[in-house]
């Protein structure tokens, strides 16, 4: 049960309208279940054949189900890739040094929430990348019981299938992610009296919980990638976070009063 | 352009608090290391390299894993001669448009085999080396002799192998057989280094040679001697620490040359650091004492601007950290680290909310967060309410910048961590599928076999088709039902499975592409016995799983 419990962290770590579009794992436990335990299916019986007949059935809307959410995502974030880089060509256009009305203090503010917009898209990015992979992990997973629990040979076929699918290729969005990257480093090389001079304000830990999720998915996959024991050639090797312990301990804690 | 500046810096000081500069990370290596390292680790060798960074790369990655420089090197080269030992060595030129992607597939497949008991190739009759050796003897290529050779073969099998031995070599076929893929392949985070990304950069590079060579030019320092023992028994005596450190740790003394302390903590920490000469699996970690000794070497050398990564290697003198480590590890710190004294900020939102006029030293919070378990991953002991208190959102402590930067940070690794996880993952199913077909093949040869006259028993083709059989047979035998069910299976696969598979074509032409060149380097391979029979059993236990 140990992946089904991450699973259901970081379907509570992430973010909020996500909930619901990760993978059904423990539905799908529930009918792996089932199918093993109903009687054979060379008796005749129906029950058998419904069971797996349901199992398929959900495998496949599920599958569906996060094809839609992503390709959506990708959209979206398509969208909101042209908007960033019209407004920072705009920005750059007025308030720019060279712009039509130079005021660096607005252009300075302007570019501060932009540099925030980027790192937050960025991140949003990311964890999509995230949803996609933990989902295929999940459904690799449970077709492994499934064929264990029923001595069947779905999980190669099926598997194929899913590498195929619009939710596993993430290709698009990780050129969004680079070129989010690539954004950030070039229009905000770091200049020094401006860090100097920056005033501590109250921040909100990274917007809507991006930075929370990030954390919480790179503690995740360490989790799951620690060698099992079902460990097989099929499995992937123990992820290596040499900086694992610091980045655990950005971990935020349970709410403190003030001193 | 440098990426981060002017953050508060810390001098630890046992049991005290107290800051002095920031620690951050100059130069321009670093974000170009980041982003080549995001780079490398994507199979987007095609995806504006140029654009993004500057053409060289001469930096690692952040991510370090030292198995990995060592796996890789010795891999790359050791399968390089290979090759061109192999009778069918004009397979190289034919594989080498792909040779480019080789290099990062081959780190994949070294990757797997982190989990490998050394032993394994042992077991094999052969010498079992540390990856160390093997590096090291790659660094004087024109000292690689034969007996290198056969090592450098046995060292290949044994990257590839997996913990079950009877699968090494077997598998280690299978890996050489990946050289066909042309599917650009992940690059194993640092290793690979600024050979790797060089020729990701010269993207029409085609000699393995000259890639070998960058590799072995690159910073000598990829020379790890962290051993699996000592990491484990790192994590053990974490576990055991709580507060205070392992009794063999003598690090928390006076302050100054703590480095040298932490160092041989370090060493100590382990029962036997590198006597028996354990099976090298190395694993950086950055302990509270290693950090301490990082914080202290870096204000030694006056504080973020002025201090170097190689400056700071210098002057930790910890024996098999490499500069990738400390690069890596200053510029996660760097964005982390960000101290005014006596500020006191407020979080709001969901989370914590504290205000201090001390800050507890990074360290410090590696002790609480020890409490949390970082290191054992459980939860032990509860903090006190002052430690609590102290543990507080570090990033709410820092300017927005710098906030900003680490959650880029944060999400870069992830990125990459996530890249290099899918790029497994499809070459898990790619080989499985092979197998799968490899074993029906046999299964289809031994058919069309037992029609004609059986030979000698000696024949090493027909053994192994009558080790296919025999399990074969088994297999119907378990899964008569399995036959029917199937049908149904893929009957209802096909109906009811509407997605709609956008690049279908590519992976699907890709793998078309692969088979037929395994089935190019197959055919020279019958005289290596003892491989197919261990692939024979292989592709058995993949076609049951």
């Amino acid at each position: 049960m140990k992946f089904g419990k991450r699973l259901k962290n970081q379907v509570q770590e992430t973010l909020p309208d996500w909930r619901d579009k990760y993978l059904s794992y423990k539905e799908l436990k529930k009918l792996v279940r089932l199918i093993s335990s109903a009687p054979p299916f060379s008796y005749g019986s129906t029950e058998y054949g419904n069971a797996e007949a349901e199992f398929v059935r959900l495998l496949n809307s599920e599958i569906d189900k996060f094809n839609t959410f992503f390709m959506e995502q990708e959209e979206d974030f398509i969208i909101r890739h042209e908007e960033l880089k019209q407004r920072i060509q705009k920005v750059i256009d007025t308030l720019g040094p060279s712009g039509s009305q130079p005021s660096e203090a607005a252009y300075k503010d302007e570019m501060r929430k932009i540099r925030k917009n980027i790192v937050n898209f960025h991140g949003e990015m990311v964890l999509l990348e995230n949803y996609s992979n933990i989902n295929y992990t999940g459904l690799a997973k449970i077709l492994k019981k499934y064929d264990k629990r029923t001595g069947g040979l779905l999980r190669l076929p099926f598997i194929q299938k899913v590498l195929e699918q619009p939710f596993f290729i993430t290709d698009l969005v990780s050129k969004l992610v680079k070129q989010c990257e690539y954004m950030i480093d070039t229009i905000f090389p770091v200049e020094e009296e401006e860090i100097m001079k920056e005033r501590r304000e109250s921040i909100t830990v990274a917007g809507e919980g991006i930075f929370r999720n990030t954390i919480a998915a790179l503690m995740t996959m360490q989790e799951i990638r620690r060698g099992s024991s079902t460990h097989s050639h099929f499995s992937l090797p123990p992820l290596n976070l040499p900086d694992s312990d610091l980045i655990q301990s950005f971990q935020l804690n349970s709410p403190i009063p003030i001193v | 352009m440098s990426f981060s500046n002017g953050l508060s810096y810390i001098v630890f000081i046992t049991g005290t608090f107290k800051f002095v500069t920031s620690v951050c990370v100059t130069g321009n290596g670093f974000i170009h290391c980041l982003c080549s390292s995001v780079l490398g680790a994507s199979q987007l060798c095609n995806f504006r390299v140029s654009e993004a960074m500057s053409s060289s790369f001469p930096v690692l990655p952040t991510t370090v894993d030292e198995r990995h420089p060592n796996l890789l090197f010795s891999f790359q080269v050791s399968l390089e001669r290979e090759m061109m030992r192999n009778p069918a060595s004009q397979q190289a030129s034919s594989l080498s448009p792909g040779s480019r992607s080789v290099g990062p597939m081959l780190s994949s497949s070294s990757r797997f085999s982190n989990d490998t008991h050394v032993s394994s190739v042992s077991a094999q009759g052969r010498q079992s080396h540390n990856s160390p050796f093997i590096s090291q003897s790659l660094r004087n290529k024109e000292d690689f002799t034969p007996t290198h050779d056969s090592r450098s073969e046995v060292q290949s099998t044994e990257f590839i192998a997996y913990s079950d031995e009877n699968k090494d070599l077997s598998w280690s076929v299978d890996s050489l057989l990946d050289f066909a893929e042309n599917a650009p392949a992940q690059i194993s985070q640092v290793e690979s280094s600024a050979g790797v990304f060089a020729s990701e950069d010269h993207a029409n590079r085609t000699d393995w040679q000259e890639w070998a060579d960058q590799l072995i030019s690159a910073d000598d320092d990829l020379e790890p001697n962290w051993s699996e023992i000592l990491n484990d028994v790192n994590k053990t005596d974490s576990r055991q620490k709580e507060l205070k450190p392992s009794p063999n740790i003598s690090v928390q003394q006076p302050p100054i040359h703590q480095h040298q302390t932490a160092h041989s903590g370090e060493v100590c920490a382990v029962a036997n650091p590198l006597s028996p000469a354990p099976p090298t699996k190395p694993r950086m970690r950055w302990t509270p004492e290693l950090h301490e000794a990082f914080v202290e070497a870096v204000s030694q050398l006056g504080g973020s601007e002025r201090a170097t990564p190689k400056g700071v290697l210098k002057l930790m003198n910890v024996e098999s950290l490499t500069i990738y480590h400390v690069k890596s590890h200053l510029q996660l710190v760097s964005s982390f680290l960000n101290f005014r004294s006596t500020e006191l900020l407020d979080i709001n939102q969901t989370h914590l909310l504290v205000t201090l006029t001390d800050f507890p030293f990074f360290s410090d919070i590696m002790q609480f967060t020890k409490h949390n378990c970082v290191f054992s991953g459980t939860s032990e002991k509860k903090m006190s309410p002052i430690e609590e208190i102290k543990s507080l959102d570090l990033k709410a402590s820092m300017g927005i910048t710098e906030a900003l930067r680490l959650q880029m940070e944060v999400q870069k690794r992830l990125h990459e961590q996530l890249e290099i996880q899918r790029n497994l993952q499809l070459r898990i199913e790619e080989q499985g599928r092979y197998l799968q077909e490899m074993f029906e093949k046999q299964r289809k040869r031994e058919d069309d076999k037992s029609k004609a006259p059986p030979s000698s028993l000696d024949d090493p083709s027909l053994l192994q088709a009558k080790l296919e059989q025999s399990s074969t047979n088994n297999k119907l035998e378990a899964s008569e039902l399995d036959i029917v069910k199937t049908s149904n299976e893929s009957a209802l696969l096909e109906e009811s499975s509407p997605s709609i598979s956008r690049k279908q074509k590519a992976p699907e032409e890709r793998n078309d592409q692969v088979l037929d060149q395994i089935e190019e380097v197959s055919s020279p391979e019958p005289t290596k016995r003892p491989r197919r029979d261990e692939s024979a059993e292989l592709s058995t236990g993949a076609a049951s799983n």
